[in-house]
């Protein structure tokens, strides 16, 4: 039986606070956040994290934080974000983690919508963000900040530092233990212990409410799937806004007890992986793509003896890599050996390079990931997996279980969890992990939850015979072409954004002839190629526009075209004509939602023109938007764009 | 086969009592820009007054740690009398400076020694050692292999100092930046002075060494001048193209020695004696390096702006 | 704003310099008070630089004399007056390149460290102990900096912007009194210099620190300096607070290239 098990049949271990006091008791000397801070690695223990959250808590019951309230917290992943979060559950209040790199203007919708009085931030760049929609925010009269610097001129009443409430609390606890000790236990399962608000591809985010209940069965389940334990720990460095950020840094490290790390800064994430050596790995496949264009360009950049070496036992890893992973039979011997020697020359330090030596369980999730990527991170030795899951069911539906790896699936219903298919194609789901409402919109939580109790996740699916489910695309995307061929849309840019040289991708077909797409190059992977082949450029927007690069691309989309036609379902989904776009889609300009996905809508409206000209047949057309800079400023861009046409491969019949 | 192995390998270890000469120029050229041609003289001024003051009766615990402190003091001397009223002159008169400078130590030592060969006994016989000969069949001198111990002992313990101690980040400090070293306040002066001690402290390892194997004689200063192939190959300024440099060079002159007569003799056709090879072979091989890649192995690439 | 600015630490009367036949600078005097953020702007070779320098001793003037912290001098010596608390960035980058960004700011810390160069080599616990103390001033000084990304990065190998940074490190982790920053910002995008601008202020601000400042744009130095001396062809033309400089004919002349 694992731990997280024997854990949860002790009585009353049913709210996270109830967890954090229990592994400060059973297990007070182990390590439960480390971070690094001034290039060294401190940690704290359980017993000692317990101590900081007691503080934290009965600080903030001083400044009036009461049951029910609601606390944003905003900022990067540092041990004492995560900390308030448990003060919060334990004052019977509920944490509302935010995106921290939204603007202002963004994070004042959800400061209202939840009705907030006390944020704790990290920095001063958050302080400014909330002094600046305070006059928004009428209900907003606590700013509580971790890091103190630059703020020590600020005087406004409503700042107050962590520190001091902190001292404060400890005070207050060394005088009435029993008050908190009194909150905790007046806890229940059922109480909201999150709310999490959905990024909003489609309207406005949303309030998604999590009980304590729902989120530790999830936790719990994840961790007996992959026997999780005290002893595995891992990189905390995800938006702690996201849902998967909450499952993997907070429920499941509170249910199993791991250690969390806090890297020192968004840009060292990679080289603190390599530090840390976590054994349990989590990201988007955004991120698990952005480490491998890294590797590629470095490879480039290699000596011919490296590359060959490289692309050899690539070769190998990808004819038997993934089998050798899963323990499949049917490998030769003189293959085993092969990979064996790989393992010593290449594989092994690659994983070094990635930091995912110590990896014993990695997922990804929030987007589909490209077959080939999954591959290759499989067939080097990583133990890469799918879920499947929303901020709605709590990351916490599908699970791909060891040993049944498909590189097209998302894997089978977590144990729990019952999973259907709608008339319509749509994904429907039932369980424990499923949110209690959508924070004051009945009507929205009547409309996702129907009377039978399932949730319509709004993605279209079907079960494979092995009982495994395939994801292909949102269900209110997925199409038809005017001449009735399934188009889905998501499917065709994943594929498409697999290519190392594409960034973004964004299809169109719904209702059209043809299907056609606008094109994002990655600036790193295209710049290295055009520099290597002395194609000179003086930025995005030139290199985007040279003829080499569109026929760079061109190849990119017709392999990618040759694949589709292998499918009959969604051979009619190949792209006919592309060009590439002047500009990098930007969350900023509000092309891509925080989690950068494509507003599909916005940039179908905001591009007219461009789509106009894919379907005229037109060869350019000229294009002049605006654009915001880092800086705040804005400007416009414009630029006469290319328009190509891409080979399209006659549909294969399928052997049966 | 085994005779060939045999060959290199006592190359090599003679390379690395090399790349301890070589290591003298570099410590210097790195820190000050300046090319001390005196580094050959020191060698021999230290070997000869380690030698005289045992011949004076002083055991050789005495007599050693005496003329470190007077290699010490020489450095320290040449830094402040010859360099420091040059500093900021050019590079080649610092370089004449250090050839008067060169006359002047080698003066001195005979003068205070007199011109004599005298043998150096540290104790260590020139055998070849039994149990290799009994295990591997290989004749491998034990003077060599602890000569080369002690010089792979001393560059590595230099690459210590110079990598994780203050004084070592000063000096790389020093040899990046003039300015920039001297506006954190390091005191050049200072560091300079440090060079000098310790390239007069190597001197005196090599001299020892060298001086114990050849005998100690003015023909200890050729020696010193075989540094000058292994910093063409292994660059002026760097310290592992200094040990690099001074394997290759050990290495290759005695495979030369051995090999290159009978190769000539049969390409030629001749039975004309070509001896002494090793005399030339290492001048010859850093030549043709210099045409390939002047600024040697490790050397940083100098680009002059005009 | 509390700043306090408080007496003048550093003054100058009379200094001129001359190369050759070059008059860099001609019967200087200005001064500059503790706290203070103090400019000295000017157009190309008005002989900022030169000043700079005879601030840190790097050039000796002919003529004149320097008061620093009440004690009259001739001149200032590099050696000296890095000791006695002046740190300074160079207008062309002058770090230690073929080293790592932490061993560029450690050597900031030289100053503070024991001064017996040989006892260092030899008393290897107390020197490692010694070693591992500076490691944390430099560690608080790139957590500042927000340069923890490349600490173990070579510096030559870094973006410009960065070098610029990291010099500036390396000067601050030698805890100075009086920092002097020779175009700190030039050939920096807008975002580094708005970085740049905001490490300079927090400096001065948080730790009290005087910064002597050369500059080229003029919308950072009216925005942060307290005063500035405007200098032309190795003349003082005007001296005062932003709003005084603005407005002075002189100054307006010299940018706009009225001939002489
Ligand atoms: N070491 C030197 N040797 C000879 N002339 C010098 C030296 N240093 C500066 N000068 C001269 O002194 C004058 C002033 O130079 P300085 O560098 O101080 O100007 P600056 O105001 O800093 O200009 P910039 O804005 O270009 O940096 C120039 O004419 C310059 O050529
Ligand atoms: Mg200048």
């Amino acid at each position: 039986m694992s731990v997280a098990n024997a854990l949860l049949e002790e009585p009353r271990l049913d709210t996270f606070p109830r967890l954090l006091l229990h592994h400060a008791r059973v297990r007070g000397e182990r390590p439960a956040t480390r971070e690094k801070d001034l290039g060294i690695w401190q940690t704290w223990t359980w017993s000692q994290q317990a101590e900081e959250v007691r503080a934290l808590a009965c600080g903030l019951a001083e400044l009036g934080f009461k049951r029910g309230d609601h606390l944003a917290i905003i900022g990067d992943n540092r041990p004492r974000l995560y900390w308030a979060m448990a003060a919060a559950q334990a004052l019977g209040g509920v944490p509302v983690p935010l995106y921290q790199d939204a603007v202002a203007a963004e994070m004042a919708f959800v400061l209202q919508d939840a009705e907030i009085r006390f944020a704790i931030v990290e920095d001063q760049e958050q302080v400014d963000k909330m002094l600046e929609v305070m006059g928004q925010c009428p209900a907003l009269s606590h700013i509580l900040y971790d890091d103190t610097r630059g703020l020590r001129h600020y005087i406004q009443t409503e700042l107050q530092s962590l520190d001091e409430v902190m001292e404060m609390g400890r005070i207050h606890d060394r005088e009435r233990p029993e008050f908190l000790d009194g909150e905790i236990a007046r806890g229940e399962p059922g109480d909201i212990s999150v709310m999490l608000y959905t990024s909003g591809t489609t309207g406005r985010p949303k309030g998604v409410c999590q009980t304590h209940f729902s989120f530790i069965t999830a936790a719990k389940s994840g961790c007996e799937f992959d026997h999780l334990g005290p002893q595995d720990s891992i990189l905390s460095y995800l938006p702690m806004a996201w849902v998967g950020d909450h499952l993997f840094s907070y429920a499941q490290a509170t249910v199993a007890g791991f250690t969390i790390n806090c890297p020192e800064s968004g840009d060292t994430v990679i080289t603190d992986l390599r530090e840390i050596g976590p054994t349990y790995y989590f990201a988007p496949p955004r991120v698990f793509e952005n480490l491998l264009t890294t590797v590629m360009i470095r490879m480039e950049d290699a000596s011919a003896v490296k590359r060959g070496m490289f692309e050899y036992f690539m070769a190998v890893a990808r004819r038997c890599g993934a089998e050798i992973l899963d323990g499949k039979p049917g490998v030769s011997a003189i293959d085993r050996l092969l990979y064996g020697l790989g393992n010593i020359l290449i594989y092994g330090p690659l994983r070094n390079v990635l930091g995912m030596s110590r990896i014993r369980v990695a997922y990804t999730a929030g987007a589909a990931i490209g077959p080939d990527l999954f591959r290759f991170y499989r067939s080097i030795g990583i133990n890469l997996k799918q879920l499947y899951g929303s901020t709605e069911t709590c990351a916490a539906v599908c699970l791909q279980p060891d040993g049944e790896i498909k590189f097209d699936s998302v894997g089978k219903p977590a144990p729990g969890v019952e999973v259907k298919i709608a008339g319509n194609g749509e994904v429907l789901v039932r369980g424990q992990m499923l949110l209690r409402e959508y924070y004051k919109l009945p009507a929205d939580t009547a409309e996702a939850i129907d009377s039978e109790g399932y949730f319509h996740t709004g993605d279209a699916g079907f079960f494979d015979e092995d009982g495994h489910l395939k994801i292909i695309d949102r269900a209110k995307d997925v199409g038809k072409t005017e001449s009735g061929a399934l188009f889905a849309p998501n499917y065709i840019e994943n594929k498409l954004k697999f290519f190392s040289f594409i960034k973004e991708a964004v299809a169109f077909g719904q209702g059209r002839p043809m299907v056609c797409a606008f094109i994002n190059i990655d600036m790193g992977a295209v710049g290295n190629w055009a520099e290597r082949r002395n194609i000179s450029y003086s930025g995005y927007t030139d290199l985007a526009q040279k003829p080499e690069v569109y026929e760079l691309i061109r190849g990119c989309i017709e392999k990618a075209n040759a694949e589709l036609a292998e499918d009959p379902v969604l051979s009619g989904s190949q792209v006919h004509r592309f060009l590439i776009l002047h500009k990098e889609l930007d969350p900023d300009d509000d092309e891509l939602t925080r989690t950068r996905k494509v507003r599909r809508g916005f940039v179908a409206e905001k591009y007219a023109v461009l789509i106009a000209a894919l379907y005229s047949g037109k060869a350019s057309q000229f294009i002049e938007t605006q654009v915001k800079f880092e800086d705040g400023r804005s400007g416009m861009v414009s630029a006469e764009l290319l328009i190509m046409d891409a080979r399209i491969f006659p549909a294969q019949k399928k052997a049966a | 086969m085994q005779f060939f192995f045999e060959v290199l390998i006592a190359g090599l270890l003679s390379g690395v009592m090399y790349s301890l000469v070589a290591l003298g120029y570099v410590l210097i050229y790195k820190a000050s820009g300046v090319f001390n041609f005196a580094q050959g003289a020191m060698v021999f001024f230290a070997a000869l007054t380690a030698v005289g003051l045992h011949d004076l009766g002083l055991s050789l615990w005495l007599s050693v740690p005496l003329t470190m402190v007077a290699m010490i003091v020489l450095g320290l001397a040449t830094e402040r009398i010859v360099l420091r009223p040059l500093v900021a002159q050019a590079e080649i008169t610092l370089f004449m400076a250090t050839i008067g400078l060169t006359f002047f130590i080698e003066g001195l030592a005979q003068a205070i020694w007199g011109a004599s060969v005298r043998g150096l006994e540290l104790g260590i016989a020139d055998v070849p050692l039994e149990w290799l000969l009994d295990v591997v069949g290989m004749a491998i001198s034990q003077f060599d292999l602890i000569a080369a111990g002690i010089a792979a002992a001393l560059v590595a313990a230099l690459a210590i100092f110079f990598s994780k101690t203050k004084i070592g980040r000063a000096l790389r400090a020093v040899a990046d930046d003039h300015q920039a070293a001297l506006s954190v306040g390091i005191p050049l002066h200072h560091i300079w002075g440090v060079v000098w001690a310790v390239a007069g402290f190597v001197a005196l390892v090599a001299g020892l060494l060298w001086g114990a194997r050849n005998g100690v004689q003015f023909a200890l200063t050729f020696v010193a001048l075989k540094a000058l192939p292994v910093l063409i190959l292994g660059g002026f300024t760097s310290v592992p193209g200094a040990i690099v440099g001074g394997l290759i060079i050990g290495a290759s002159e005695k495979l030369a020695e051995v090999y290159v007569p009978s190769l000539l003799q049969r390409l030629f056709d001749t039975q004309m004696n070509l001896g002494g090879i090793e005399g030339w072979f290492p001048y010859v091989l850093a030549l043709l390096f210099l045409l390939v890649r002047p600024e040697g192995l490790f050397g940083e690439r100098i680009i002059r702006r005009i | 704003m509390d700043k306090r600015i408080g007496e003048v630490i550093l003054s100058f009367q009379n200094i001129s310099l001359s190369f050759g036949g070059v008059k860099a600078l001609t019967s200087i005097g200005f001064d500059v008070r503790e706290h203070e953020i103090r400019a000295i702007i000017g157009p190309n070779g008005a002989g900022k630089s030169s000043m700079l320098n005879v601030i840190n001793g790097v050039y000796h003037p002919q003529e004149g004399e320097i008061v620093f912290r009440g004690k009259t001098r001739r001149n200032m010596n590099t050696y000296e007056s890095a000791k006695s608390g002046i740190a300074r960035t160079f207008q062309n980058i002058a770090l230690f390149k073929g080293m790592s960004v932490l061993d560029n700011i450690m050597t900031g810390r030289n100053l503070k460290m024991r001064s017996n160069f040989l006892l260092d080599a030899i008393y290897w616990g107390p020197a490692q102990r010694e070693e591992i103390a500076h490691r944390k001033k430099v560690e608080e000084v790139i957590d500042f900096l927000e340069i923890q990304h490349i600490r173990k990065t070579p510096v030559g190998r870094l973006p410009y912007g960065l070098q610029k940074r990291v010099e500036l490190g390396r000067a601050l982790a030698a805890e100075p009194s009086i920092l002097l920053l020779d175009e700190p910002m030039a050939g920096m995008n807008v975002e580094e210099k708005q970085d740049m601008c905001r490490f300079i202020l927090d400096v001065n601000d948080q730790l009290g620190t005087t910064i002597v400042l050369i500059e080229h744009d003029m919308g950072v130095v009216m925005d942060i300096s307290d005063r500035v001396v405007v200098l032309d062809y190795g003349k003082k033309i005007a001296d005062g607070t932003p709003d005084e400089v603005r407005a002075n004919q002189d100054v307006i002349d010299a940018y706009l290239g009225v001939a002489h």
